[in-house]
């Protein structure tokens, strides 16, 4: 009997799903969430970890960190929550106490920079966060990256001089998020640091901006914000006349913005962590697959957002994979399962997510960086990879 | 049955002002008080911490509701800056901690106080201006304080946010929801007998002379521009505590929670429970917190069901949801302009006198 009732306990196992599908974040937030759902409403209908089904509950919590905060503690004291797929920046920083209290990992979508440093290594991590994950390279990694590849653009249009590098972006965590790193990297790189230029994470009319980019003579732009406000910003910089070379975080660009904006789009260089909803690569089936859960017809172009989801969640499953093997499906044997492997690929899902590898003292899970360009040209987005980037594991960087 | 629970038993004369101006109306809601406070402290042991957290949540927001309403229902000020003064209180319990080593116990009405300051600072046009003028001179300081917790890394750590550490009182450390359930229950009782008690004195009655008729009450020798200034001064004090409360609960603050959409709901919370209303503050937070949980937990039951699982519902249960928030608001303006304290108190005097009206 007592058998019996342990074997039922572990048939099933509770992750919580936090997702921003109606705030300020819902742009990229739903098609970031319906990855995350999809990919484990599929794991579940295709024998679930090893046999356990996942049991999951999708809140929209609309980016408010009370509500945030109550669901998890509903999760965790009424559905003994084993692990967590959250979403932005201020309901993971709020969390990173109480997960490492509750032994609870958490796969966020928030890629700051101090949530790679568990052990609070580096003297700029304010916090450690031991039980915090996400798939993807850092805000600040990316901008590095993006940097690196403004460099080497620089040498390739054989220009003269220091190029001119601007941060744009709110005045907020999220957008600021990078900012002083990436700044560093970029005077190393040889970069003439400009002061930020600040503008809304709402949509609005930013030529101001727009003129202070044009009279500061700046040559590469990184984007902060996201959705509206890129939209807004690449349109009035269009009708100032300014000739920047745009650069932005990982949200900050995909093929719904590119249609958005129409014409105005000129090789806009963004960093992916995932290939497109087209490529020809292997583990794209089984994504395809995922996306039938939510989309029967299997009509439905996903964005890399969506697809990074997916990444996030089978991660996820692989470490409770390794868990049930390894003592049971619990929240710290998750976190060691996420070690267990170095340079790993969910089982297919090759070629679509990135070899990571985690450590107990690194949480830099991917250190590479696709970058690619947009175009609009009369009519038709098109979008191809320029560069990959490989950066180092400084020590300095970690948690930076 | 000759007492009755809820109202002033026939015979119950007041002969004098202090009798008047007691807290409880009758001997047996006071009793109701002491009976439910003293329940309370036994909650830990029956509830789980989903019911906790949403208890503390009551309290560090009920907190910083009252100093509102102190300012917007009982001075009619306006503030559109309260979420910036309730992070303000955060980030400032945190960094005298760490800056200086200060224990936390201290720091929390040390943040009342810094905050008080800084809202005096903005407060200061009350004195000459009213109405939507002040409402836009108070969103003024909401964006400017906003932009500072952006910028002023040596107090708020910028970017990366700040530390707050947990409460610790001789080595006992505050960290869990039934050991902080038991701050938030102290601070809340404390705060709200404090406000009760400020009503009754000299002080809030000048609040409210100056509320309903400024004029009059300038006749009467009420100073209006020190009570005005005192009143925002009040007001940022019970924001910054409620503040320190949400950073030490947490351990963490970050300058993404305390925009416009905060300050637009805390006035919703005092609207909603009563202008000008003690207990109304409280309902009024209460039903803030619960209402999106029990949304929640109401889309959940559609969720389950065989409806549930059409892409078309599932896609508009989450702006189903967020809606139905917005039309309660709305329904609630509308039917229940002065409300719920006032709702309660129509409920009692209906039961006062059931079953005749007159």
């Amino acid at each position: 009997m007592a058998a019996n009732s342990a074997a039922a306990k572990q048939d099933k196992v509770f992750v919580g799903h936090l997702a921003d599908m109606s705030g300020p974040t819902a742009f990229v937030g739903k098609e970031y969430a319906d990855g995350v759902r999809d990919a484990m409403a599929y794991i579940n209908a295709n024998g679930g970890i090893k046999g356990t089904g996942l049991e999951f509950e999708t809140i929209d919590y609309a980016y408010k960190v009370p509500q945030a905060i109550a669901s998890y503690k509903k999760w965790k004291s009424r559905k003994k929550m084993v692990a967590m797929q959250g979403w932005g920046t201020a309901d993971t920083e709020a969390l990173i106490s109480f997960v490492a209290r509750d032994k609870i990992p958490v796969y966020s979508a928030s890629y700051s920079g101090h949530l790679t440093d568990p052990k609070g290594k580096n003297p700029h991590t304010k916090k450690p966060a031991p039980y915090n994950f996400f798939y993807g390279a850092s805000y600040s990694d990316s901008c590095r990256a993006l940097v690196q590849w403004a460099a080497k653009d620089w040498k390739t249009k054989g220009s003269k001089g220091k190029p001119k590098f601007t941060h744009i972006g709110a005045n907020h965590p999220f957008p600021n998020a990078p900012k002083a790193a990436c700044a560093e990297y970029a005077t190393e790189l040889g970069f003439d640091v400009q002061p930020s230029v600040v503008i809304s994470m709402k949509p609005g009319d930013f030529k101001a901006q727009c003129l202070s980019l044009k009279s500061s003579g700046t040559h590469y732009g990184y984007i902060g914000n996201l959705g509206g406000s890129v939209m807004s910003l690449i349109k009035s910089c269009n009708t100032v006349g300014t000739d920047i070379q745009f650069m932005s975080n990982i949200w900050g660009g995909d093929r719904k913005i590119f249609e958005a904006i129409g014409e105005g789009v000129k090789d806009y260089i963004f960093p992916t962590m995932t290939p497109f909803w087209d490529s020809n690569v292997d583990g794209m089936k089984l994504v395809k697959n995922i996306s039938k859960m939510s989309d029967s017809s299997g009509t439905k172009s996903r964005p890399h957002h969506y697809i990074r989801g997916v990444c996030s969640a089978y991660y996820m499953k692989e470490a409770m994979e390794w868990a049930k093997d390894n003592g049971g499906i619990t929240g710290k044997n998750v976190k060691k399962g996420m070690y267990a492997t170095q340079n790993w690929v969910p089982k297919g899902l090759e070629g679509v997510c990135l070899p990571a590898t985690w450590k107990d003292d690194d949480h830099r899970g991917i250190a590479e960086v696709n970058i690619y360009k947009g175009n609009f040209d009369k009519g038709n987005v098109s979008i191809e990879q320029v560069d990959t980037v490989s950066l180092e594991r400084r020590a300095d960087w970690l948690g930076y | 049955m000759s007492t009755s629970v809820t109202m002033r038993p026939c015979g119950d004369f007041r002969t004098s002002y202090k009798q008047d101006t007691t807290i409880f109306e009758t001997k047996t809601i006071r009793w109701f008080a002491i009976l439910a406070i003293a329940f309370a402290c036994f909650a830990p042991f029956i509830l789980d911490a989903y019911y906790l957290t949403l208890f503390i949540q009551v309290s560090y927001l009920g907190i910083a509701a009252l100093g509102l309403n102190i300012l917007v229902g009982f001075t009619g000020q306006i503030s559109l800056g309260h979420g910036a003064f309730f992070g303000f209180g955060a980030f400032a319990s945190a960094w005298l901690n760490t800056q200086f080593n200060i224990p936390v116990v201290f720091c929390i009405p040390l943040a009342g106080f810094l905050t008080m300051a800084v809202g005096m600072m903005f407060g200061m046009p009350a004195a000459r201006i009213k109405g939507l003028y002040l409402a836009i001179a108070t969103l003024a300081a909401q964006f400017i304080i906003e932009d500072f917790f952006g910028r002023a890394e040596w107090f708020s750590g910028g970017a990366a946010g700040s530390l707050a550490e947990p409460i610790n009182i001789f080595g006992f450390a505050f960290d869990t929801d039934e050991s902080f359930y038991y701050v938030a229950l102290f601070a809340l009782v404390f705060m709200f007998i404090w406000g009760c008690n400020l009503m009754r004195t000299r002080d809030g009655r000048a609040f409210v002379a100056v509320r309903d008729h400024y004029l009059s009450a300038e006749i009467m020798g009420v100073k209006l521009n020190k009570y005005r200034l005192l009143s925002f001064g009040i007001s940022s004090f019970y924001a910054g505590i409620g503040g320190a409360l949400y950073a030490h609960y947490l351990g963490y603050v970050s300058a993404e929670g305390f925009t416009i959409f905060m300050s637009i709901q805390f006035l919703a919370m005092v609207i909603i429970g009563g202008l000008g209303s003690i207990k109304g503050t409280l309902m009024g937070v209460v039903f803030m917190v619960l209402l999106p949980e029990a949304m929640e937990a109401s889309v959940s039951v559609i969720k389950d069901t065989s409806i549930g699982a059409h892409p078309m519902l599932v896609d508009g249960l989450a702006y189903i949801k967020e809606m139905a928030i917005g039309l309660v608001i709305i329904l609630f303006l509308i039917f229940e302009p002065e409300g719920l304290a006032h709702r309660w108190n129509q409920i009692k005097n209906y039961w006062k006198s059931y079953p005749f009206a007159y």
